[in-house]
């Protein structure tokens, strides 16, 4: 209970930093909360878009700005600056899905992924890598995905990372990326500097709860802010509960008000346009699809879902790491991520901020070791692996299934495959954390003792038990279940990202991804979109 | 090796399964999830409640009550009554069976906590009973075992009064224009 309580390490007050969302407001932006929708009352606009996250932002900027009537619907709260408050109870309840409970049906997995205004892109630690070129040349040559060689995507890449302000982060890395990029050096792996989307950002280390200065080039302070100052409608806290569809043609979204307590208001309306874009998830929208009846001679809604499945190691140091403050992620490693395209399973080294709830999940367990644990917060690095999942027969992902009330399960198992590369992936971290100076690491699996020396871990990692939920295995990335790509039997959206058996559809996010990306996946949504939005822009305005 | 194993454990979980589904509808049959929800809760009822805060202090060790004192158990069960709240319909139903099975003695006892009532166990049996589903080979022991040790925890030390007990020094502070 003494553990270092005292110490006032010297962080800055937030203050003197406006609100562009209540500004906006005030200056007459079109935004309605759900329940101010007259109940049963249709709401028409030129497009919709579901979902206001990365795909959702980028379309709705692209398609206002040529003049289009956009109308965003958003499953999730609008929250703006001033409701930033770096506080995890808040962040969890407003910002993140199920209070960032949100689980796997086996309680196996923990899935991190926004629900607001925004979505993810509030709630994400910035990290913005263009999608490697292994993985688009895969989807070309699995999925017959047209147009997304390197070159074709490099200049939309070019244009979100304008937009957003990508750059490699300039600032001393904070300890606990340090320990990444020590480690790494003293065993010869290459490391790099992440870039980030962030524009005079303060280091302060809370992208996770809301960036409170308007640093974070979010959709939230970005594309959505710019798409409702061109005639845009953007109504929060509104479910897409169904699509209606006549032949192959969607008319409308049924849409749940959902009240304050994110709940069922009882209310509904519903939404109208001529064009409908999903962006809402690689969970919500193949739920919203299930639900809707939605044609798919092949059942291919909901599979191919992909996470990232994510591993945990922790390291304790005699020095402080403060690993809660400064710029989460900014030193990467994918060392160990293309040793072989599709054979055994590669991953991509970063590190997690520690905030004290998330970090006592992720730690696992209960008691006296648990306690223990926790109470070192201020010596605590962790490090991850993501790995990369859907480029082997035996990673074929999970898929989506509908709950009686029409909510989305998550189904997705580590399997002996993907085992493997959990055990490769703590053996890789445990060593580089004891490189740069470790006094003791422990796997993130409720067998792991606290290993005090290389030789050590590598004996007992090695001998940890497969048992599922008795290790952490965490995603904060949701791709898949709508594959894109022309073969029609194993995808549901074509390379513009319509869907093959519906003709005004689009599907502009994360759940088009054939695979997982290999990298934390905004910018390859951002790009995707930026790509789809101005072909379908082309050929709206060819029919018009 | 590992097919061997896993091949097990499917069918232990299997079994397992078996045993709570008969266990969730004899929990319902006694009446068990008709129980209305607690005073000033949404989702939790009295049973639920003395559940949880029997293993509160069990799971969060020194930490808790902490320098919440008496105002610790309400803390942490209405932030959990929250969080159950947001969880989408299976998670909350697997949950709430789970609730279920733990408040009918007999059902209890064949899921290895045999007492009387959740207030009567002592910090030792909560232990071996957390311990033995930590380390089970039924899946949905383990399953309970982690989301119960996830939720706590995560409601518990994202409260700034156990700041203190994790060395968190806290957040910068903010002050809205």
């Amino acid at each position: 209970m003494q553990n270092n309580n005292q110490r006032q390490p010297d962080i800055p007050v937030v203050a003197g930093i406006s609100d562009p969302i209540l500004d906006g407001i005030a200056n007459g932006w079109n935004v309605r909360e759900s329940t101010e929708v007259a109940d049963g009352s249709v709401v028409e606009a030129d497009v919709i878009i579901i979902g206001t996250g990365a795909g959702g932002g980028t379309t709705a900027e692209i398609l206002a700005k040529a003049g289009l009537k956009v109308l965003m619907l958003e499953e999730g709260p609008l929250k703006s600056t001033n409701d930033f408050r770096m506080d995890e109870r808040e962040a969890y309840r407003d910002l993140y899905q199920e209070s960032a409970g949100r689980m796997s049906k086996d309680g196996a997995m923990s899935i991190l992924q926004g629900r607001c205004v925004g979505g993810t892109t509030v709630i994400n630690w910035t990290s913005s890598f263009r999608t490697p070129e292994p993985t688009l040349n895969y989807w070309s040559e699995e999925f017959g995905v047209e147009g997304f060689s390197s070159a074709d995507m490099a200049p939309w890449f070019e244009t979100m990372e304008q937009r957003l302000n990508v750059a490699p982060w300039q600032v001393q890395p904070n300890e606990n990326n340090s320990v990444l990029a020590r480690g790494a050096t003293k065993l010869g792996v290459d490391w790099h500097v992440i870039p980030r989307n962030v524009s005079g950002c303060w280091n302060l280390g809370y992208c996770g709860t809301g960036c409170p200065t308007n640093a974070k080039q979010s959709m939230l302070v970005t594309t959505i802010p710019a798409a409702l100052d061109n005639h845009s409608e953007l109504v929060y806290s509104a479910r897409a509960e169904r699509l209606i569809m006549e032949g192959r043609k969607v008319l409308g979204v049924e849409v749940t008000a959902l009240g304050r307590d994110y709940q069922p208001s009882g209310k509904s309306f519903v939404a109208k346009a001529p064009h409908v874009i999903m962006a809402c998830g690689a969970i919500n929208g193949p739920a919203l699809l299930l639900r809707s009846k939605a044609p798919d001679p092949h059942k291919r809604i909901g599979k191919r879902t992909f996470f990232h499945p994510t591993t945990f190691c922790f390291a304790e140091f005699e020095q402080v790491i403060d690993p809660y403050y400064g710029a989460p992620q900014s030193i990467y490693s994918d060392h160990f991520q293309w040793l072989e395209v599709s054979g055994k399973v590669g991953y991509k080294l970063e590190v997690p901020p520690l905030q004290p709830g998330l970090t006592s999940v992720l730690l696992l367990g209960h008691g006296a070791q648990h306690f223990d644990d926790i109470s070192k917060l201020p010596n605590l690095h962790a490090m991850i692996a993501l790995l990369r999942d859907g480029f082997h027969p035996d990673s074929e992902g999970g898929s989506i299934e509908l709950a009686d009330d029409g909510t989305p399960i998550i189904d997705y198992e580590i399997n002996d495959y993907l085992w493997d590369g959990v055990i490769r992936s703590w053996l890789t971290m445990a060593e580089i954390q004891f490189a740069a100076g470790a006094k003791a690491v422990r796997a993130s699996h409720v067998d792991s003792p606290w290993f005090h020396s290389w030789e050590e871990a590598k004996a007992g990692i090695s001998q940890l038990e497969f048992r599922s939920n008795a290790f952490t295995a965490g995603s904060a990335h949701c791709m898949g279940g709508l594959t894109m790509g022309e073969d029609q039997s194993r995808c549901l959206v074509d390379s513009h990202g319509k869907y093959h058996h519906l003709d005004n559809l689009y599907v502009f996010d994360g759940s088009a991804f054939p695979t997982s990306i290999g990298a934390n996946p905004q910018l390859s949504i951002y790009g995707m979109a930026c790509k789809q939005a101005n072909k379908l822009l082309e050929t709206i305005k060819a029919s018009a | 090796m590992f097919n061997t194993s896993r091949r097990g454990f499917l069918q232990l979980s299997a079994s397992s399964a078996a045993a709570l589904t008969v266990g969730a509808s004899l929990a319902s049959l006694s009446g068990c999830s008709k129980v209305p929800v607690a005073n000033g809760y949404k989702q939790l009822r009295a049973g639920d409640i003395e559940f949880l805060s029997a293993l509160a202090p069990v799971i969060l060790n020194k930490s808790y009550p902490g320098t919440l004192a008496d105002a610790a158990p309400e803390r942490l069960t209405k932030a959990l009554d929250t969080l159950i709240g947001t969880l989408q319909e299976y998670s909350r139903g697997q949950l709430m069976q789970l609730f279920d099975v733990m408040q009918v003695a007999p059902i209890r006892s064949v899921m290895g906590a045999q007492w009387g009532s959740w207030s009567d166990a002592s910090a030792e049996q909560i232990e071996g009973f957390l311990q033995d589903w930590k380390t089970s080979s039924l899946q949905l022991k383990r399953m309970g075992y982690g989301s119960l040790c996830k939720l706590l925890t995560m409601c518990w030390y994202s409260q700034p009064e156990t700041f203190v007990s994790t060395g968190y020094p806290g957040a910068p502070k903010k002050i809205p224009a």
